[in-house]
């Protein structure tokens, strides 16, 4: 699945109506969080947001999943409007992952439900995600009781076992083990390059995106400073911009 | 302390002699607070509901207001319910004070707002992940308003027995409304009240252990419930 971003900008509401016109006009530039002329992700990559907290990964994403509202613009998929049989394809799934007041097993088969799948369709499903992600030692565990780490592996379980046609993550491996970040890579990898899965990751973590990555942007105050193939552009980049912060995370990492 | 523990003994001789008065007065008091509480959750819940998941102007001056409801002073809704009743107020045609209808209408207005205050406050903070999740899965309308309602039913049960509590324990508004009419609207509250008054310890103290008794059920139904589901 492809998707074009068209003039798509973000601006938070002002709540003070008292404020006068050059306030006022100053604020709203000041609540643009997110200002995309044109770009278009590829469809079947793997596409990196890269950019420091705040700089408008996390709305760009979820514009994307049609979980918020763009203030103008329009975002297109396969050249189309989204509609709900399209948004169907598409998951998003969060750093802070919420999972349903039930078990592991009961998260992960959900999605599935929903598509009206049959029981024994669902029960292979669940079992063959559970081993990969090696989380089938807490299937019948109740989800709000895992840790930080377990809690996103389930939520990246659960977002991956429909086989959504495009897949958006916010720092998918932020909570979790060093040991288990490329085991989640090579699960993501793996859906990309053999189910022909268009992802879209933002991260943070340079190291990741140069591993996993296709093509990364990187975005500063919403809007997007550089964007190309990950290696070229985490080995050299172009603008001043990009340099810094890459400067930056290699020196904290 | 003498004359307390006297009164504890016999109250419990009295619950045992099966007393038609006194069970009476527990099967109306349960009555009239399970029928208001059943009233009011169905008003309840769905408002509590949809002014929480809802984004309007005055969304935050509204849960004001429905918090303020919350701790209504009984004795004032009784008040104002029995004047709308009685005979010169507007639905005097009725017939209703000194009913078990009119005690109905009282209680209802007093566990309506605590219902729909849990509700709203609840789903306030957490509709929109539940909203979002069921989203991003893959449901549609009917998928997320069931998801809320399997995610939340822990909260519509702790509103729901929070509303049966303070109709339960109410005195001024049955007071007013229900004017304590032996074998027609005497319940437990307004019956302890009597005796009290009386100084007939025993029966009041008798009448106390069962309210408390109805109470402690009710919040072990409900305690069982929360910690099965957290289990």
């Amino acid at each position: 699945m492809n998707i074009k971003l068209n003039s798509v900008i973000k601006k938070y509401e002002s709540s003070n109506t008292k404020q006068n016109e050059s306030a006022r006009r100053k604020k709203n530039k000041a609540n643009t969080v997110l200002k995309i002329d044109k770009f278009a992700f590829e469809s079947n990559k793997i596409h990196g947001i890269i950019g420091s907290n705040g700089a408008g990964k996390t709305t760009m994403l979820k514009i994307i999943a049609g979980l918020t509202n763009s203030t103008e613009g329009e975002v297109y998929y396969n050249d189309k409007s989204s509609d709900e049989e399209l948004l169907k394809k598409i998951t998003y799934a969060s750093q802070r992952p919420y999972l349903l007041n039930n078990t592991v097993s009961y998260n992960i088969a959900y999605p599935l439900r929903l598509r009206k799948i049959n029981k024994v369709e669902i029960n292979k499903k669940i079992d063959h995600i559970m081993a990969e992600f090696d989380i089938y030692h807490l299937r019948n565990q109740q989800a709000r009781n895992l840790s930080g780490g377990e809690a996103q592996k389930v939520a990246l379980a659960r977002a991956l076992v429909f086989e959504p046609e495009l897949l958006l993550l916010d720092e998918p491996t932020a909570n979790i083990d060093p040991n288990f970040v490329e085991l989640i890579e090579s699960a993501i990898a793996v859906r990309s390059n053999l189910k022909r899965i268009t992802v879209i990751i933002a991260t943070h973590n340079v190291g990741q995106a140069r591993r996993l990555c296709d093509q990364v942007i990187f975005i500063k105050a919403g809007k997007i400073i550089e964007c190309g193939d990950a290696k070229e552009i985490i080995s050299k980049p172009k603008e001043e911009k990009t340099k810094k912060f890459l400067a930056f995370e290699y020196n904290i990492s | 302390m003498e004359h307390i523990l006297n009164g504890i003994i016999e109250a419990f001789k009295l619950l045992l002699s099966g007393d038609r008065q006194l069970y009476s007065i527990i099967f109306l008091s349960i009555y009239v607070s399970f029928t208001s509480t059943l009233i009011a959750t169905l008003f309840g819940v769905p408002l509590g509901f949809i002014l929480g998941l809802k984004s309007f102007k005055y969304k935050n001056i509204v849960g004001r207001f429905l918090y303020t409801c919350m701790s209504l002073p009984p004795v004032v809704v009784g008040l104002l319910v029995a004047i709308m009743i009685s005979r010169r107020g507007p639905l005097g045609s009725f017939s209703l004070l000194f009913s078990t209808t009119g005690m109905i209408i009282a209680q209802t207005l007093l566990v309506t707002p605590i219902i729909t205050g849990i509700i709203f406050s609840s789903s306030k903070e957490r509709g929109e992940e539940v909203k979002e999740i069921c989203k991003t899965l893959g449901g549609n309308k009917v998928d997320t308003l069931f998801l809320l309602i399997r995610e939340m039913k822990v909260t519509m049960l702790v509103a729901i027995a929070t509303g049966f509590g303070r109709a339960i324990s109410e005195v001024g508004a049955v007071m007013i409304v229900g004017g304590n009419i032996k074998g027609h609207t005497r319940v437990m509250t307004t019956f302890i009240a009597m005796n009290h008054s009386m100084g007939n310890y025993a029966t009041s103290i008798a009448m106390g252990i069962v309210l408390l008794s109805i109470s402690f059920i009710t919040n072990s139904i409900l305690y069982k419930y929360v910690m099965g589901d957290r289990r």
